[in-house]
């Protein structure tokens, strides 16, 4: 796997935005999806999520693994919702909302209705689209502006810095890391798995890990001394990049805003946050 | 200036030092998180993550700063490379954070552990970790709120996580402690 952190979106459109905007949309998008239990509005949330992944021009052969796991884990996640979740749990049904039974599942005895096939697919669709949304901050973002990102979002400018920092180390250590593995196994380690039990699995791992965290550790001293010799923490900094935003980027912001309040208002007043149960779906219907 | 001799005024210090050892510890847990796993017999989907010891081990370690930012910031970093998404398991990132933060709290509560040989200092590391993960992780049950899920499957990722992270925390963070212990009385600090 590479870790070093790929800047595949350069060039796109929203690699052109100011990187606040991509974290600020999609905090509005999270806060916006998660008061929606509409599947109809829900579907369209998701395609927006879609529509401004594709504006970061990510080639999907580059992030297919990436694709490829969310969309497994979201799956599981959602069945395993399905299959553990008590009877008598809120499925956001509007008051009076009549609920068909399919079946239930076997063995389990759980259960099966429109409502809660609805409500895993609304919930599946609500995951993909914070996904997808969420894609273009690891690779439409330049890995050098992270800090000064965090930092003009309001971060304490220590903490901005270890981010930045933190993007910094990650290629470094990944190095670190296949170093220590190869010096390992030269040595004859083999880290295959083996063994009956996960203790004597997580032992095996030991040699690689140890030595690769006190390693990163003890090297700290020379970033350490390189920051108190340029009186780091003793007043404020300025930062490489001056972020700014342009029109389109306010025009954008006004937008994921405007979303988040619709949804909100929405949800109190238009009845989104209650399960839609497609009319297909209703046996008879 | 580690926890092992900080003091309760020294715990919240954020200087250079608590910011290179968060981001050290927060780029360590981001590349290793995914790499190593170990299936748990008995369960479907649930790892023990070797690599969350760095998260209990960097706040015992560089103190409560430090492990918050460990556990926040890596495991917000192993979720964006895996493509999960940063963002999008906030409040598991913010359970990860508290579990480093409670255990960087330990000379509050394991102040007589912290003074003894580097065994009682090891023993206190894995306690310390324990207490970080069994409580840091109830945070996760706010995915009832913000993910919709019910409280039986809540609990089913509560449960799993907490087990799997336990069982590295405890075999993990005492190896670290002997392992950095004479680095650091070697670097002087």
């Amino acid at each position: 796997m590479n870790f070093v952190p790929r800047y595949l979106g350069r060039g796109s459109w929203l690699a052109q935005r100011d990187p606040r905007l991509l974290v600020i949309a999609v905090a509005c998008f999270i806060l916006a999806a998660i008061q929606v239990w509409d599947i109809r509005v829900m579907l369209v949330l998701t395609a927006l999520g879609f529509a401004w992944y594709r504006q970061a021009h990510i080639p999907f052969r580059a992030v297919r693994r990436q694709w490829l796991f969310a969309i497994g884990f979201v799956t599981l996640i959602v069945i395993f919702n399905l299959v553990v979740a008590s009877p008598d749990r809120q499925l956001h049904l509007r008051e009076g909302a009549v609920e068909h039974i399919y079946g239930s599942i076997p063995i389990l005895g759980k259960p099966v209705s429109d409502a809660t096939v609805t409500y895993a697919a609304t919930q599946w669709l609500r995951f993909m689209g914070m996904i997808a949304i969420g894609f273009p901050i690891a690779f439409s973002i330049d890995p050098s502006a992270f800090g000064a990102t965090f930092a003009r979002l309001g971060v304490p400018y220590r903490f901005a810095f270890a981010i930045d920092l933190t993007w910094r180390f990650i290629p470094s250590f990944a190095a670190d890391f296949r170093t220590t593995l190869d010096a390992q196994r030269v040595r004859g380690m083999d880290l295959a798995p083996a063994g009956r039990t996960p203790i004597s699995r997580l032992k095996r791992q030991i040699p690689v890990v140890v030595p690769t965290v006190v390693n990163a550790i003890a090297g700290a001293e020379d970033t350490i001394d390189a920051m108190d010799l340029r009186s780091f923490g003793t007043g404020r900094r300025t930062w490489l990049h001056d972020l700014r935003f342009d029109r389109t980027d306010r025009l954008v912001l006004i937008g994921f805003a405007t979303l988040l309040v619709v949804a909100t208002i929405a949800a109190w007043t238009a009845g989104t946050a209650y399960l839609w149960v497609p009319p297909f779906m209703v046996p008879g219907g | 200036m580690t926890a092992i001799t900080m003091n309760r005024s020294s715990l919240w210090a954020v200087d250079s030092r608590t910011i290179v050892y968060s981001a050290i510890g927060a780029a360590l847990y981001g590349v290793l998180v995914g790499l190593f796993k170990v299936p748990l017999p008995g369960t479907t989907a649930v790892d023990v993550r070797p690599a969350f010891a760095l998260v209990p081990f960097f706040g015992f370690a560089f103190g409560p700063v430090a492990g918050f930012f460990t556990g926040l910031v890596g495991n917000m970093i192993g979720d964006q490379i895996s493509g999960w998404g940063a963002l999008t398991s906030y409040n598991w990132s913010l359970a990860n954070g508290a579990a480093g933060l409670l255990a960087g709290l330990a000379p509050l509560y394991l102040a007589g552990w912290l003074n003894g040989s580097i065994g009682r200092k090891a023993a206190a590391g894995a306690v310390a970790g324990a207490v970080g993960v069994v409580i840091g992780f109830l945070i996760v049950f706010s995915d009832i709120v913000k993910d919709g899920l019910d409280f039986n499957a809540a609990l089913g990722e509560y449960v799993p996580a907490v087990v799997g992270d336990l069982v590295a925390t405890i075999i993990l963070v005492p190896i670290l402690v002997y392992a950095w212990e004479p680095v650091r009385e070697r670097l002087g600090r």
